[in-house]
């Protein structure tokens, strides 16, 4: 008895060390994106991404970050779920991550229960402008930034501009608002669209021959997609395999990530896309950062990983600049912040918590050589400035 | 002996469902006992929100029991009945997606006529789903669940302009929790709608409880154990297998609309056919036919999957391994095991 | 014209790789009453380990008998170690189980292979197209083809015609009979369960080129499966045979015609087929 009662002391004086050992109480950062399930790739970059900037800042408010990780698996609820567990068990400050445009709604209309700032660094819906006094945007371009990106590069590339384009989109609401913007544009430019209410394929399509099939049978030169990123190399296989890039180009509204090209290979070249960032843009910062992501995470650098990535240092920035944890003052700080980064100044707009950041018109093609051993590079044919992609402010 | 009597293929082997012959049918004290052990855990239930004030927490023991109503009346059908169904989820969607379109459309303020909308829509499209399904049994039943099942689910992901499609339904409003013009409180905050939900959640219970527990119950236990001989003895099958079924939907749409409020939120991922199997896993958990079994199982099975995913990013596989060894080791469920100590004489078949 | 040509060979490929996923579900369920939920999983195992196979070097014809040994090794394991146990208990024990192990085989391929959607590699000769009745076809898919229809042969003459076969068939009728010809059941189980899961391994390394390998790929695959089943009937070969090829072709014609609704009208034909006729097309119980 009394050796167990000593064993007893001895424990919790061991606990009650370590945790004044401890003593530094460490911010937590909340991140959310989805580990499991089709776009898992895509969630494993961002969460790398955001990684990296909280290995480079090291500390906030002169405390350790640290990052509390879950996964949203694509489902709102279980986002919303996720994120009270972050906020009201763990302890989270802030928000950052999430990848589709329904679980990023979801949370948005749930952030005064939650009570801290929201900051995603991918969805791309129009809805997030000016949602929400606490709900950012700092990463991916949005629908409307990107169909205005596609649209004047299409116009200002050869080979392209006298394409007829079928409209071929994932079915769910980011899928549709993506070709809807695109049609309407694209008409108002006078690019000859083949079919103005889009096709649209369930997420979980896999077989696309049928598909292939219609797009055979309108006979047009060109083909716009709106698909998961990492389904664009499914789609850009099967179409090679019955030969339709030797007759049409391909424009995505989403660029393809860079570890599915590689599996691709020669059947990903030839697509187009507007995207913020490629590991093709040649500038000392865009390289060290490359080269830093490359020697820590061992894969080519994407464009998920690096707009996570200047997303998370400005909420870490903001975070700072507003000295406390507050979520009106760090929202504060974030409206109007700036970071320069890999693809350049990227600001977060003090009018709607969006960002603007200049971006890239690219094609995919063999690669020279390089360090990371790609195959296939996403090279950077035009470079769009922040106020040409806008939304105006 | 293979197929010809598609229900005996269930029927034939219950030994590890938890024994409930009139026999053990609380008399005197023994009622008295369980009555105090409801009461107990009611109480518990009731405190636990006020002990541990924490948002999450309370949440979760929330949807624990919203789940835990959905697998008892799951339990109703497969405890019960005998009746197997693969994607019973699609009526717990089918109450919240019609509760929710009602305060969405017609009346964001009335909490009531919102939980008739749910269960009088959703029953109206049991009916004829139920009519279909029972005349039949066993095997070929369960894939017809799972034929429906799967139809609701495409009209929800599809049906974009009225569900949302794969986004779902966002945005329900909250309505006021009101008695008899009392307001009492918001289905918005999460207290006020945990305690709303026990209270709900136990008035369910308790009617299920008397409803299985009377002739009723008794004519679907025989039904359950041999359909030829009920059907000899007169009962008509098909009509008491429809009532039973028709009970476990109501259950479930009931359960649906309490998750349309709990959640604001409802998307047709809820009614894939995964989620109908972690249902049944849920029952078969908490211990087949005793209704409170599945409802310790759905909280377990709850606890464990969000416990689990924060661990590891591999969770699919830590899961699958839990639900294998207890599908091995435990089969009767956590029922299973009290009923060893509640009875230590009797002998298992 | 030639559109319609094309339709019609995509759902031939679909429909046999449906035909492949359903005759191993049905043969597992015919003959050893398991109805397993697993079988997707089983089926995405082919595809990695025949990813992993041609990835080093392999070729594709080597791999595609190789990987569905390896699938059929890791369905032995299976059988010997969990599915026997259930065999005495009732069927929902079993569905439980297979769900379970489906979702342990799908967190299994991800945590070895992690998430990527990867890409079978062809020799070349197959990455061209050729001109079959003024349509310009990629060849794998005519080879694909041709490798289901030897499938079904080899099914066709090993269940028709040899000993074992024959036996399986009188097992799955009645079961005592076999016993008392001091036949073992036992190996009959074994049997049955291996010869599915290397049907599933076969059609995930055919599918590997067809739809590229990635995690949940079971899933889907999973689920069109059983509409095959319910709607050509439990346990019957030539129901699947019917209802695989009808549904390649619903399927195909829908996404071509009423793109948005196509998988709506798969499923609501299998609600009709099985409301109006619960047993399927052909019915259900003699497994031939």
């Amino acid at each position: 008895m009394k050796r167990w009662l000593v064993a007893m002391l001895a424990l919790s004086l061991i606990l009650v060390g370590s945790g004044a050992w401890a003593a530094q109480d460490p911010i937590k950062i909340g991140v959310l994106v989805p580990l499991s399930g089709i776009v898992a790739q895509g969630g494993v970059e961002m969460r790398d991404g955001i990684d990296m900037a909280a290995k480079e800042k090291k500390t906030i408010l002169g405390r350790p970050i640290e990052l509390l990780v879950e996964d949203t698996q694509i489902k709102p609820d279980v986002a919303v779920s996720k994120a009270e567990k972050l906020v009201f068990k763990d302890g989270a400050i802030a928000l950052i991550g999430v990848f589709s445009s329904g679980v990023g709604l979801a949370l948005a209309k749930n952030i005064d229960r939650l009570g801290v700032p929201f900051l995603t660094t991918h969805v791309m819906t129009t809805e997030f402008y000016g949602l929400h006094k606490w709900v950012f945007r700092c990463g991916q371009l949005a629908n409307d930034q990107t169909a205005i990106g596609n649209v004047n590069g299409i116009l200002a590339t050869p080979t392209l501009k006298d394409r007829t384009y079928y409209v071929l989109v994932h079915d769910y609401a980011w899928g549709h608002d993506a070709g809807a913007r695109f049609i309407a544009l694209a008409k108002k430019s006078n690019i000859k669209i083949y079919n103005d209410s889009f096709d649209k394929a369930p997420t979980s399509t896999t077989d696309w021959s049928s598909y292939i099939s219609k797009i055979k049978a309108a006979g047009v030169d060109g083909i716009y997609i709106a698909f998961i990123t990492n389904v664009i190399p499914v789609f850009a296989k099967q179409a090679f395999d019955f030969g339709l890039q030797k007759t049409m180009k391909i424009v995505s509204a989403a660029a393809p990530g860079p570890v599915e090209l590689e599996a691709g290979g020669e059947a990903c070249y030839g697509i187009f896309g507007a995207s913020d960032w490629s590991w093709d843009v040649n500038s000392p910062t865009s390289d060290a950062w490359e080269k830093k992501y490359f020697e820590t995470y061992k894969t080519i650098p994407s464009d998920a990983a690096v707009h996570s990535y200047v997303g998370a240092m400005n909420l870490f920035n903001a975070i700072d600049k507003a000295g406390s944890t507050d979520p009106d003052k760090i929202a504060q700080a974030l409206r109007g912040i700036s970071f320069d980064g890999p693809y350049g100044t990227v600001r977060i707009s003090a009018k709607d918590n969006c960002a603007r950041n200049d971006a890239v018109l690219t094609e995919t093609m063999a690669a020279s050589s390089n360090p990371y051993g790609a195959k296939v590079v996403m090279k950077v044919l035009r470079t769009f400035k922040a106020d040409e992609l806008g939304p105006p402010e | 002996m293979m197929m010809e009597n598609p229900a005996s293929v269930l029927a034939s082997e219950w030994p590890e469902r938890v024994e409930s012959t009139p026999a053990d049918h609380p008399v005197g004290t023994k009622r008295l006992l369980t009555g105090c052990v409801f009461l107990l855990i009611l109480g518990v239930l009731a405190a636990f929100p006020f002990m541990v004030p924490n948002r999450f927490y309370i949440r979760l023991v929330n949807e624990m029991m919203i789940y835990g109503l959905l697998a008892m009346s799951l339990d109703v059908l497969l405890g019960y009945t005998g009746l197997l169904t693969f994607m019973h989820n699609a009526y717990l969607g089918l109450g919240a997606y019609l509760a929710g379109l009602f305060l969405i459309h017609v009346s964001p303020s009335s909490l009531w006529l919102a939980f008739l909308a749910g269960i009088l829509c959703t029953s109206l499209i049991a009916l004829p789903v139920g009519w279909v399904q029972v005349r039949t049994g066993g095997l070929a039943f369960a894939l017809l669940t799972l034929a429906f099942g799967m139809m609701f689910f495409t009209i929800a992901w599809k049906w974009y302009a009225m569900t949302g499609g794969d986004d779902g339904l966002m945005g329900v409003p909250h309505p006021d929790i009101t008695l008899f013009g009392w307001v009492l409180g918001s289905s918005g905050r999460p207290l006020e709608m945990y305690l709303f939900t026990l209270f709900i959640v136990s008035v369910c219970f308790l009617l299920t409880w008397r409803i299985m527990h009377s002739p009723f119950g008794a004519v679907l236990e025989a039904i359950r154990e041999n359909e030829e001989r009920a059907a000899f003895i007169g009962i008509n099958v098909r009509r008491y297998k429809l009532m039973g079924w028709m009970f476990a939907c109501i259950l479930a749409s009931i359960s649906g609309v309490l998750f349309i409020l709990f959640r604001g939120y409802i998307g047709p991922t809820t009614m894939t056919a995964f989620s109908g199997a972690v249902i049944l896993m849920m029952v078969l958990l908490g211990g087949m036919g005793s209704l409170w079994g599945p409802m310790i199982g759905a909280g377990i099975f709850i606890y464990l999957q969000d416990y689990i995913s924060t661990k590891t990013e591999h969770w699919e596989l830590f899961l699958g391994l839990v639900v294998i060894l207890l599908v091995v080791f435990m089969p009767r469920g956590v029922a299973g095991l009290t009923e060893f100590l509640r009875r230590p004489e009797r002998e298992s078949r | 014209m030639t559109t319609y040509i094309e339709i019609a060979l995509n759902s031939l490929v679909l429909g046999g790789v449906f035909l492949i996923v359903a005759i191993g579900l049905n043969i597992v369920y015919g003959l050893s009453r398991v109805m397993n939920l697993a079988h997707g999983s089983l089926y995405t195992l082919g595809a990695y380990f025949g990813f992993t196979l041609v990835a080093s070097g392999v070729n594709f014809f080597i791999a595609l008998i190789l990987a569905p040994i390896l699938v059929g090794v890791a369905g032995l394991l299976i059988e010997r170690t969990v599915i026997s146990l259930m065999r005495k208990r009732s069927m929902v024990y079993t569905l439980i189980l297979t769900y379970g192990l489906m979702f342990f085989l799908d967190g299994l391929v991800r945590y070895i292979w992690g998430n990527e959607t990867r890409f079978i590699e062809l020799p070349g000769f197959m990455k061209r197209t050729i001109s079959v009745a003024g349509v310009n076809y990629p060849v794998f898919r005519l080879i694909i083809l041709f490798i289901i229809a030897a499938v079904m042969a080899g099914l066709m003459l090993l269940l028709g015609k040899t000993k074992t076969g024959i036996t399986m068939r009188a097992a799955s009728q009645i079961p005592e009979m076999v016993s008392c010809l001091g036949i073992s059941m036992t190996w009959v189980h074994i049997g049955a369960f291996v010869l599915g899961c290397v049907l599933a391994g076969i059609a995930g390394v055919v599918a590997g080129p067809l739809f590229t390998v990635y995690p949940t790929m079971g899933h889907q695959m999973l689920l069109s499966s059983f509409v095959v089943i319910v709607i050509g009937g439990l346990g019957s070969l030539r129901g699947a045979v019917m209802a695989a090829l009808l549904i390649g072709l619903v399927q195909n014609l829908a996404e071509f015609f009423i793109t948005d609704l196509a998988m709506v009208i798969v499923y609501m034909m299998m609600a009709v087929i099985l409301a109006i006729m619960p047993r399927g097309l052909l019915g259900e119980g003699r497994f031939e």
